[in-house]
């Protein structure tokens, strides 16, 4: 015979067990890592519309890209495609492989236009003065986005989990997974700033 | 008042009746009620059970993503599963057939079997046991875990390096296949050493190696091959996740690492993992075979010999996973030889069971049904195998469904065919019941028919020139008919195998009670009662002979002198078998299962830092310090 405690005490796991597993469908839903291979073009035109602060500094993302789940700074996918466009693109023709050269470094801390995304994107895109010349007519506009998310990555005080790991290169620093990059890499032959180019 | 409930230190078996020895064993050896108890337990039966239940469920979910990438397959340029997901779904399929069901459920019927047929009261090592099954369990739920994701490995199941490397696999896809990896290879290892010193120290008195079952000796040879592969991919997926975590260049060629070198590491495992799944199979067909041909079996010594020789061999073939590497021409020819020479131990087994089936008179029960299914799909397969073991036919079906059915034909025909007869003829002696004979017929039907129009077509679309791994295809090129007869043939296998999981369900609480040997077989797990109680056998068997439950006999000699009142089994000399200790055998334990946590919990972590080798071993070393710390009770005494 069940007594009314066991009853009650089956009811009560019954219940638990129903909750456990709703919660880890949740969960499930929740940390979900769909990798996305083309934008919807709608919401690629939205990611368009950010707006750029008039000094070129800085600036408000459009809210679609907080709807996403800010992607190109946060899944593995992308910023690994960043850093194939980095090399893709040329990028390491003036900042190497992320020191510096002829341009700027992008791992000294040291940001010219501040390390917002907006401000890497509007770089990438628009160009700036003194010769980074503008991907505009080059590259989608996901790509520009993936290419800044790896770039702010380059920098990270803190490696994130998504950060990508080393190529199958020959290794000049070590790979982007790796952080404080100021830190632990080679800065470069010179202390590029503060007058390496233009301050805004 | 006797003696019975006074704890003398040594209570022995020799002094007591049948009733008393059977209470003070089932106290012994039983396993407590409730949550924990049942978590605690190192029972080998209980844990084999469970191996062989999660083994099954993940054959179903394997089973479940075949479907997906045949429904997917069934038309060309169809859109209901993009390429992400179906990289992530073949993989899936590949990794869990298996890393997660073929090798399990081989040694989980170890792990049930061997300790029954050769007469003793557990494994050995049976916490081991225990922390072996938790390991599997967490590690196959976490690659399933990885797939609701959508962070599932997709790089196919040999993941081979620079596709798998940091450089074109981003994220922690890879890193959780490679994880996954090395906690099937523990759970793995534990029952290998399990299973060779059971059968080494463990055997019945008088049970020879020349009395071994077939089965046992094939378990043991598996063992061997498990101890001797799983260090090779261990090995190889640590790397890997060096590689990807902390920048390590063991796969980078730039760096002076070699990427030929994940080839070989893998398919020096993996070549032999074919052996691993397929030599148990061989034994569970020599070990049923002659129940139902009435006759002992025909070349005892020739069948274990072709065991050995193809474990040893299995070990010189893994090149001719490689032949479009681009490796020497004289290293391509010495694989060829051997590849091809490995089909002379397997000739040697085939033709000793069409022997006994020859001189014998075959009952046509549904074991038997799946045994002659193992045979004739086998040989196809192997046929096969003979074909793309030389060069240049090799190069030419390399990477196409040629291939596939290839490995499907060896794979299901020679292990799963003889695992499902396998099922029908144990069933009985795990649950007590017997599986229908109706549901039986109708399930091996199914499954054979559906098997070879499913996978027979695939020889033709290689031949056609179809690549494996591909998503979809265009309607111009001529494979869209063949493609979908497979997908509507796999929709009978899968029928097939849901008749057989009815019966399964059925009979686990319907089917007709067994009794100790339904099928009037003469080895020993059928000399004690179905379900066997804890302890095995009341008291343990003499062997005198290599079919020691021969009908004509009405008693089997037992030996006395075991002590009742704590774990004890008898140890025996390797070669005779002759009596050398009293051993005493682990109590349950909940520590295994908390070690197996702990050291999922490392591992897990290990993925996304380093560190977690260091910080997460303090968990570890506390849990086995408790395992190990002595707990005060009889077993602990020498």
């Amino acid at each position: 015979m069940v007594g009314p405690v066991q009853r009650s005490v089956r009811l009560i796991s019954a219940y638990a067990a129903c909750a456990a597993a709703i919660g880890l469908a949740a969960g499930i839903g929740w940390m979900r890592e769909p990798r996305q291979y083309r934008t919807d073009p709608a919401v690629s035109h939205d990611l368009e519309n950010f707006r750029l602060m008039k000094n070129g500094i800085g600036g408000a993302p459009p809210d679609v890209y907080f709807a996403l789940g800010k992607p190109y700074e946060t899944t593995a996918y992308d910023l690994s495609q960043g850093k194939r466009l980095y090399s893709w693109f040329g990028c390491a023709a003036c900042h190497g492989t992320g020191e510096g050269g002829k341009g700027p470094s992008f791992i000294d801390g040291w940001w010219l236009y501040g390390p917002s995304m907006v401000s890497i994107v509007a770089s990438i895109r628009d160009g700036r003065p003194h010769g980074m010349p503008a991907f505009r007519d080059r590259m989608t506009t996901d790509e520009i986005g993936q290419l800044a998310g790896y770039i702010k990555a380059l920098g990270a005080y803190a490696a994130t989990n998504s950060a990508p790991s080393r190529n199958d290169d020959k290794h000049s620093r070590p790979a982007e997974n790796r952080a404080p990059a100021a830190a632990l890499f080679e800065q470069g032959p010179v202390p590029m700033h503060p007058d390496q180019g233009p301050s805004p | 008042m006797t003696g019975v409930d006074r704890i003398s230190p040594d209570v022995l078996d020799l002094d007591l009746q049948d009733a008393e020895v059977e209470r003070h064993l089932s106290r012994t050896w039983g396993t407590s009620p409730g949550f924990w108890g049942a978590i605690a337990t190192v029972d080998h039966k209980v844990i084999a059970r469970r191996y062989i239940a999660t083994a099954f469920v993940f054959l179903i979910l394997g089973g479940l993503l075949a479907l997906a990438m045949r429904l997917q397959l069934a038309r060309p340029e169809s859109r209901l599963i993009d390429p992400d997901r179906y990289n992530q779904i073949f993989t899936m399929h590949g990794t869990n057939m298996m890393f997660l069901f073929a090798v399990p459920v081989m040694g989980a019927m170890a792990i049930y079997l061997v300790p029954l047929m050769v007469g003793t009261r557990n494994v050995a090592f049976p916490r081991l046991n225990a922390f072996s099954y938790w390991i599997f369990l967490i590690g196959g739920s976490l690659l399933w875990l990885s797939f609701a994701l959508d962070a599932a490995p997709d790089v196919g199941w040999f993941a081979y390096v620079p596709l798998s490397g940091p450089q074109y696999s981003p994220g922690k896809r890879t890193d959780l296949w490679a994880q996954m990896i090395t906690f099937t290879e523990v759970s793995a290892l534990a029952i290998a050493i399990e299973v060779v010193v059971t059968v080494f120290k463990q055997r019945a008195p008088g049970m020879s190696l020349d009395r071994i079952p077939v089965l046992v000796w094939a378990m043991v040879v598996m063992s061997f091959q498990v101890i001797m592969a799983m260090p090779s991919i261990m090995f190889a997926s640590t790397t890997l996740i060096l590689d990807r975590l902390v920048g390590t260049q063991f796969y980078n060629p730039a760096e002076g690492g070699d990427a030929l070198l994940w080839q070989h590491l893998f398919w020096f495992f993996g070549h032999p993992e074919v052996y691993i799944i397929f030599l148990p199979a061989v034994g569970m067909v020599s070990s049923m075979l002659p129940t139902f041909v009435g006759r002992p079996i025909f070349g005892y010594l020739a069948l274990v010999m072709a065991l050995i020789t193809t474990g040893i061999l299995s070990f010189g073939l893994w090149v001719h996973h490689m032949f479009v590497v681009g490796l020497p021409r004289m290293g391509e020819s010495f694989f060829t030889a051997s590849s091809m020479a490995i089909a002379v131990p397997a000739g040697i087994q085939i033709f000793c069971w069409l022997a006994t089936l020859w001189l014998g008179r075959p009952v046509f029960r549904v074991p038997l049904l799946f045994i002659i299914g193992f045979i004739v799909t086998f040989v196809m397969g192997g046929m096969t195998g003979v074909m793309v073991a030389s060069v240049p036919f090799d190069t030419q079906v390399h990477d196409t469904y040629f291939v596939v059915a290839h490995f499907h034909y060896v794979l299901v025909g020679g292990a799963v065919f003889p695992l499902l007869g396998a099922i029908y003829y144990w069933f009985p002696k795990m649950t007590g019941r017997m599986m229908s004979e109706t549901l039986g017929r109708w399930a091996f039907g199914l499954i054979f028919v559906g098997f070879h129009l499913t996978f027979f077509p695939m020889h033709i679309l290689g031949l056609q020139g179809m690549p494996r791994r591909i998503y979809t295809y265009q309607p111009e090129l001529p494979w869209s008919g063949l493609n979908l007869f497979i997908s509507i043939s796999s929709l009978i296998l899968a029928l097939g195998f849901l008749v057989f999981f009815v019966d399964v369900l059925r009979s686990w609480r319907h089917g007709l009670p067994a009794g100790p040997n339904p099928w009037g077989a003469s080895t020993l797990e059928w000399a004690t009662p179905s379900p066997p109680p804890p302890y095995n056998f009341l008291r343990i068997p003499v062997v005198q002979d290599r079919n020691p439950l021969r009908p004509e006999d009405k008693e089997l000699p037992v030996a006395a002198g075991l002590r009742v009142d704590r774990r004890e089994l008898l140890v025996t000399s390797v070669v005779e078998a002759l009596p050398e200790a009293r051993e005493s055998s682990p109590q349950n334990s909940i520590w295994p299962f908390w070690a197996a946590l702990a050291t999922s919990f490392m591992l897990v972590w290990s993925i996304f830092s380093p560190w977690a080798v260091v910080w997460g071993a303090i968990p570890v070393a506390v849990a086995l310090i408790a395992w190990f710390w002595p707990k005060g009770t009889p077993e602990d005494e020498a």
